[in-house]
């Protein structure tokens, strides 16, 4: 008997996306997962620009992850500066970055995954039954949002990082309101967690290398070396060990480590940093680890326990941003105006933990100060031929129900990942020589 | 002639309460970030979604069934050919359709390709298949009516709220046509070309509550041109403070290039004056 299966437009992720899949007498013939949002080529876009002006173009390479973007970018650029930014500017980046994976997370769990798993469409359609859930999918939103406009004056695309340092610095006042409202929702991210660990999600290992950055004293944000279960290598090597490819049906590049797919995301990062959690975030793995019907270990290669993990993570970054809000409470915020750098030719590279995975972002300028290469990996980009390989290996297990299963559970899969097609979509094959 | 941000003045009958207006939001090509300052409303968007019958929006609903809606909202800009297609699609679709954000009402920073080098990109366009062949990066009035504008990148989330409020009582929301320097006045700010910052503001179009100066960040012009700016002024004034004619025409055709057709000739102008 031959299948075939084709989703044109894959709802509920960021961007578009589609999947051909092919399956006769029991086997899956094809699959292809392909972004179909046009190319925006930003890596050809900020060739011929100074170098501070790269981060509010890149930041628009993706919504949700904006200040990730803007984050790589500056870091990257003081990088080949050969400058130091000071621990005040680093601790208030962490704040932001925090911030953005707060509130992707809640966008993700509540209204991307969760209708799948309570069997509605939309988390709309949900409102009148889970009005509470949905409570505590907003108020992790507002908290995530206003700790960006805190520290960025605005929630999407922040406007007052800089290379250097930053703009506008918040206020003492601002920052003792921030602590506020992060200790008032930590009890929706505890919520959130005990959800999550009740619904039920298929049995499915994933043959995937766990790769994320692992930092020295905590739990992976802007440094450390980016690491797997099998390998560990710093930023400066990347090149050597990830290549990017294309495919002549996707807008999207593919990256493999050495030749092999890998995964990138909450789950990698929880499997490499679950010792540097937070004390609550470590009882809420410790919670889910002992959940027998959860079924989940460390490290946990079944995708679906993303969702897991993204969870955790929320209370973790919760405790984290409140932690940094304690330190600028007790030592004050220091009137840092943004450094004056002598412009300097060479080139850098950042890496740091986004809501998704980990981002790249490396840049060349002359001693002009202006970009003369680019290149950025997106975390996405990372995942995508692994959750295409992911859909391949799972599909046979349920091959014989009706397609509508099929699709419902590809498409759960599909989102366990928290895909940004956006992301993904918009580079250029970069030349170095 | 600029475009935008010009709101067309259409006649509407009345609404009836009961008969909820069926809205659709969709995105083509872009970052997702417009869609997402719709869902980001986090202490209206439940009451905002009463207000509405929501038929469509494929970024958090699974079904979105092609069918008659009163208003569209589209984010992002036409890049394929799939884009034009689902664009002209909704545009037979919708009564109205709103431009929601700078790529759907400017092009914002993907068309600024068309002012970058080809060299930077070239290598690339022609290896994919031909569904997924580039179409040179234009807003989406370049190919249909267009009856509003929400610009801006962001656009401006209590702006998206008055709008649907507005629309589900029949009334029609009008644009923002004051430059940003009026907002930012109004919220004290130092003035950042007075700082010899390279600030847009005063050719821009506000409704952005002059958040980018708010946080110390000089106005790229993302909302678009006003009606009446005084392009040569602004040219002038930039220059004064020593920036030169290739940086003031990438920074102002970053967002909105396609918008200041004339930039050229006013930049050529101004060097025969000096």
């Amino acid at each position: 008997m031959e299948k075939t299966i084709t989703l044109n437009h894959i709802t509920k992720i960021e961007g578009h996306a589609k999947l051909a899949l092919g399956i006769k007498h029991g086997k899956v013939t094809k699959c292809e997962l392909s972004s179909t949002e046009g190319s925006r080529y930003f890596e050809g876009l900020v060739l011929g620009r100074h170098y501070n002006e790269a981060h509010e173009i890149t930041s628009r390479i993706c919504g949700i992850c904006s200040c990730a973007h803007v984050t790589a970018a500056i870091m990257a650029i003081e990088d080949a500066l050969q400058y130091t930014p000071t621990e005040q500017t680093k601790q208030l980046r962490r704040l932001m970055t925090l911030g953005e994976r707060i509130r992707s997370h809640a966008t993700h769990l509540y209204f991307l995954s969760l209708p799948d798993y309570l069997g509605y469409e939309s988390a709309l359609a949900m409102a009148s039954e889970y009005k509470a859930e949905l409570q505590h999918a907003l108020n992790l939103i507002r908290a995530g949002n206003n700790m960006i406009k805190v520290v960025g004056a605005r929630d999407l695309h922040p406007v007052s990082a800089a290379v250097g340092g930053w703009l506008k610095l918040p206020s003492q006042q601002q920052i003792v309101e921030l602590k506020k409202l992060l200790i008032a929702v930590k009890k929706d991210a505890v919520k959130t967690c005990k959800l999550f660990f009740t619904l039920s999600y298929p049995k499915f290992e994933s043959k995937a290398e766990c790769f994320s950055l692992v930092g020295k004293n905590r739990y992976a944000i802007l440094d450390g070396w980016f690491t797997s279960e099998k390998v560990s290598f710093n930023k400066q090597q990347y090149r050597r060990f990830l290549q990017e490819y294309q495919s002549s049906s996707s807008t999207a590049n593919f990256v493999v480590r050495e030749g092999h797919r890998y995964m990138v995301g909450a789950l990698s990062r929880l499997n490499n940093n679950s010792g540097h959690l937070s004390k609550d975030a470590k009882k809420m793995l410790k919670l889910a680890l002992n959940d027998k019907k959860l079924d989940m270990k460390l490290n946990s290669h079944n995708p679906y326990m993303n969702n897991i993990a993204q969870a955790i993570e929320l209370v973790h970054c919760i405790d984290h941003a409140i932690e940094i809000c304690n330190t600028f409470e007790e030592n004050g915020i220091r009137n840092e105006p943004v450094d004056k750098i002598r412009v300097r030719a060479g080139t850098g590279i950042a890496a740091i933990e986004v809501p998704r995975g980990t981002l790249w972002h490396e840049y060349t300028i002359n001693d002009k100060g202006i970009i003369t290469k680019a290149n950025i990996i997106t975390p996405t980009a990372q995942n995508l031929l692994n959750i295409q390989e992911d859909i391949r290996q799972f599909v046979p297990n349920i091959i014989n129900k009706k397609k509508e299963y099929i699709i419902e559970q590809i498409e759960k899969l599909i989102r366990s990942y928290d895909p940004c097609f956006s992301c993904s979509a918009h580079f250029l094959e970069v030349k170095w020589e | 002639m600029i475009k935008l941000p010009i709101y067309k003045k259409k006649k509407v009958n009345k609404i009836k309460k009961t008969d909820k207006l069926k809205v659709g939001f969709y995105g083509i090509t872009g970052c997702a970030g417009c869609l997402l300052s719709v869902i980001f409303n986090e202490d209206e968007i439940l009451d905002l979604l009463e207000l509405i019958d929501l038929k469509a929006f494929p970024f958090i609903k699974q079904f979105n069934p092609d069918e008659k809606f009163d208003y569209v909202f589209l984010e992002g800009l036409v890049a394929t050919k799939e884009d034009l297609e689902t664009l002209q699609k909704l545009r037979n679709n919708s009564r109205y359709l709103v431009s929601l954000g700078a790529c759907a009402s400017t092009g914002c920073i993907p068309a600024y390709r068309h002012y970058t080098l080809k060299e930077n990109y070239e290598h690339l366009l022609f290896k994919k298949k031909a569904a997924l062949q580039d179409l040179e990066p234009t807003p989406i009035d370049t190919h249909v009516s267009v009856d509003y504008y929400i610009p801006g990148c962001p656009p401006n989330k209590k702006e998206i709220v008055s709008f649907i409020k507005s629309i589900a009582i029949g009334k029609h929301p009008r644009p923002y046509e004051s430059p940003v320097c009026v907002e930012c006045r109004k919220n004290n700010n130092q003035c950042l070309l007075d700082l010899g910052k390279p600030c847009l503001g005063p050719i821009t179009a506000g409704g952005c509550e002059s958040v980018c100066i708010n946080g110390g960040f000089e106005c790229w012009g993302c909302r678009g041109p006003t009606k009446d700016m005084n392009l040569e002024l602004m040219i002038k004034i930039l220059k004064q403070r020593g920036f030169d004619d290739k940086f003031i025409q990438d920074r102002m055709r970053t967002f909105v290039g396609l918008k200041l057709p004339m930039l050229e000739n006013v930049l050529k102008k101004s060097r025969e004056t000096v």
